[in-house]
């Protein structure tokens, strides 16, 4: 399974992606250190504590990474069913349900560390920006930074799960475009926020997405044996 | 002789019509099974049934003497195939895409990739990306790509598409020196019958979903014998002359009063000699060879055989 995943790696260059997911951190911690400087001027409500601080740094975060997600699945899945080179792949006397789980496992797995990645990357930078131009008064504590930490790990957790759910309308007419629609579906459900309170912060929604798209996965492979690749 | 792929009323209906219908098809080991019939006679739809990217809707194949299931994977390692117009990983180079290829078929040699391509004599392709290949140089990366894993079976589909007549010739001898030097067997597909012709030692012919006939080159060979036309106008006069006084009893005289006479026996200057003795104006001699594709035209319109 690593072996057919580094393959993957390999025929998409993930490098590039890697790249663009590091560009896309540091422009959210541009975007993050502008919020807050304005929202203050605004006494505005989000930048009131390190516990929102990180609350909202984790949506946009989520976000970005689930659209992102979108993207590799397109390149990585619906690409190949589209350009015919799925015919390719299962001439191979490999399983084909081990050839596609090895692509959405590199999909998840990239968004997990995308996501963890680039919280801690955010985070200790607004941290930094936020020691010249406290935003947010007081010191950052420990208890505060370890549960941040916590919530993190489980969100991402969620979103690298969640961000599967797009490979279902994707597949459907093999629509590069349909995954990458639905996915920002899905980021306005779970990262929008009204006053601080979002939908992803009642457990059982980002559990139950995650388990849908968990489910979506299982689905998308679950009879490609059986069936023609192509009409 | 051991059969390396067998199908069984192998049938594949789409949508409740049958693109494929009850074919039968026996290859047997080492030799060039070609597969000719006119477009949309499900050539490639047999193919693709026997690779598994098509199941069928009836009967069963039978591939290296095993039944070909919905799991049989290993049989898959076993072959080399192009289907259809080659495809590959356009954004990588040619030898990305080999090299990719031969780890997918978990073949460890890296020496065969160079022998490939230098087999279907494709040069100067470093560090270009197959985006930028014509046709020709796709279907030549195709057929390198298929044959850098040494398979025991090679399935061509239409394999000289976009070529041009030399690199047809060119990849012509390739196939029978794979098929006699490295004991392949060789299913290849075509439309045209003068390349399946030269190449094939078995010929599978298929029309509208149905295997018409499936016969060996050695057959067909008896089949069209050489003859010797005679135009005149007095053919019945003709006939009874050769009958009677060269006692030549395989004679046919066709619609146009042409006499054709099967036994090549008698020298064409003696044939000659006892007509024009015995008065017969003859208009014109000719020699001739039954053509392969009288042959197959008759078995596509329905009719029995030619001669």
């Amino acid at each position: 399974m690593l072996k057919l995943m580094k393959l993957e790696m390999r025929k998409f260059r993930i490098g590039s992606y890697i790249r663009a997911a590091m560009i896309a951190g540091v422009v959210i911690l541009g975007l993050i250190c502008l919020i807050s400087s304005i929202e203050e001027i605004k006494q505005g409500i989000p930048f009131t504590s390190y516990d929102m601080a990180f609350f909202v740094i984790d949506t946009l975060v989520r976000g970005t990474y689930i659209v992102f997600a979108s993207v590799l699945i397109s390149r990585l899945v619906i690409d190949e069913f589209r350009n015919k080179s799925i015919t390719v792949l299962f001439m191979y006397p490999i399983n084909r349900k081990k050839l596609i789980a090895a692509k959405l496992l590199v999909v998840v797995l990239f968004t997990l560390a995308a996501d963890i990645v680039a919280n801690l990357f955010v985070g200790v930078g607004f941290y930094v920006f936020n020691l010249f131009a406290s935003v947010i008064p007081g010191p950052l504590t420990w208890s505060v930074a370890a549960t941040s930490l916590l919530k993190i790990v489980m969100s991402a957790l969620a979103t690298s799960f969640l961000s599967l759910i797009p490979l279902y309308f994707g597949m459907r007419n093999h629509s590069g475009v349909a995954t990458i629609v639905s996915s920002l579906i899905v980021v306005a459900l779970v990262c929008q926020s009204v006053d601080g309170f979002s939908l992803y912060s009642i457990i059982a929604v980002p559990i139950g997405l995650a388990l849908l798209g968990a489910a979506v996965a299982y689905m998308s492979i679950r009879n490609i044996e059986h069936i023609d690749v192509l009409k | 002789m051991t059969h390396i792929v067998r199908t069984k009323q192998l049938t594949r209906a789409y949508r409740g019509k049958e693109v494929v219908s009850n074919v039968n098809m026996n290859i047997k080991q080492g030799e060039i099974y070609g597969m000719l019939g006119p477009n949309g006679a499900g050539k490639t739809t047999v193919m693709k049934m026997i690779t598994g990217l098509v199941k069928p809707t009836a009967g069963e194949i039978e591939i290296f003497g095993e039944r070909l299931t919905d799991t049989s994977y290993r049989q898959l390692g076993r072959m080399g195939t192009i289907i259809e117009n080659p495809i590959f990983y356009e954004k990588l180079t040619a030898r990305e895409n080999l090299e990719l290829h031969t780890e997918y078929m978990g073949y460890h040699n890296k020496k065969s990739i160079d022998e490939a391509l230098e087999l279907v004599n494709l040069k100067g392709i470093d560090g270009k990306l197959v985006k930028e290949f014509s046709l020709g140089m796709k279907q030549r990366l195709g057929i390198a790509r298929a044959i850098t894993t040494k398979p025991e079976l090679l399935i061509l589909d239409e394999p000289i598409n976009g070529l041009d007549p030399l690199g047809i010739k060119e990849l012509r001898d390739l196939f029978k020196m794979l098929s006699k030097q490295y004991g392949i067997t060789i299913l290849i597909s075509s439309h045209i019958l003068g390349e399946i012709e030269l190449i094939a030692d078995t010929i599978a012919v298929m029309n509208d979903g149905k295997l018409l006939q499936e016969v060996s080159m050695e057959h067909i060979a008896k089949l069209t014998t050489e003859y010797i036309e005679i135009t005149t106008n007095e053919s019945s006069k003709a006939v009874y002359v050769l009958e009677n006084y060269l006692h030549i009893t395989n004679v046919r005289v066709n619609d146009e009063g042409q006499i054709r006479i099967y036994d090549c026996s008698i020298p064409q200057n003696e044939l000659m000699k006892v007509l024009v003795m015995h008065d017969v104006a003859i208009e014109a001699v000719h020699k001739k060879k039954g053509s392969l594709e009288d042959y197959f035209l008759s078995i596509l319109n329905g009719g029995g055989l030619v001669a």
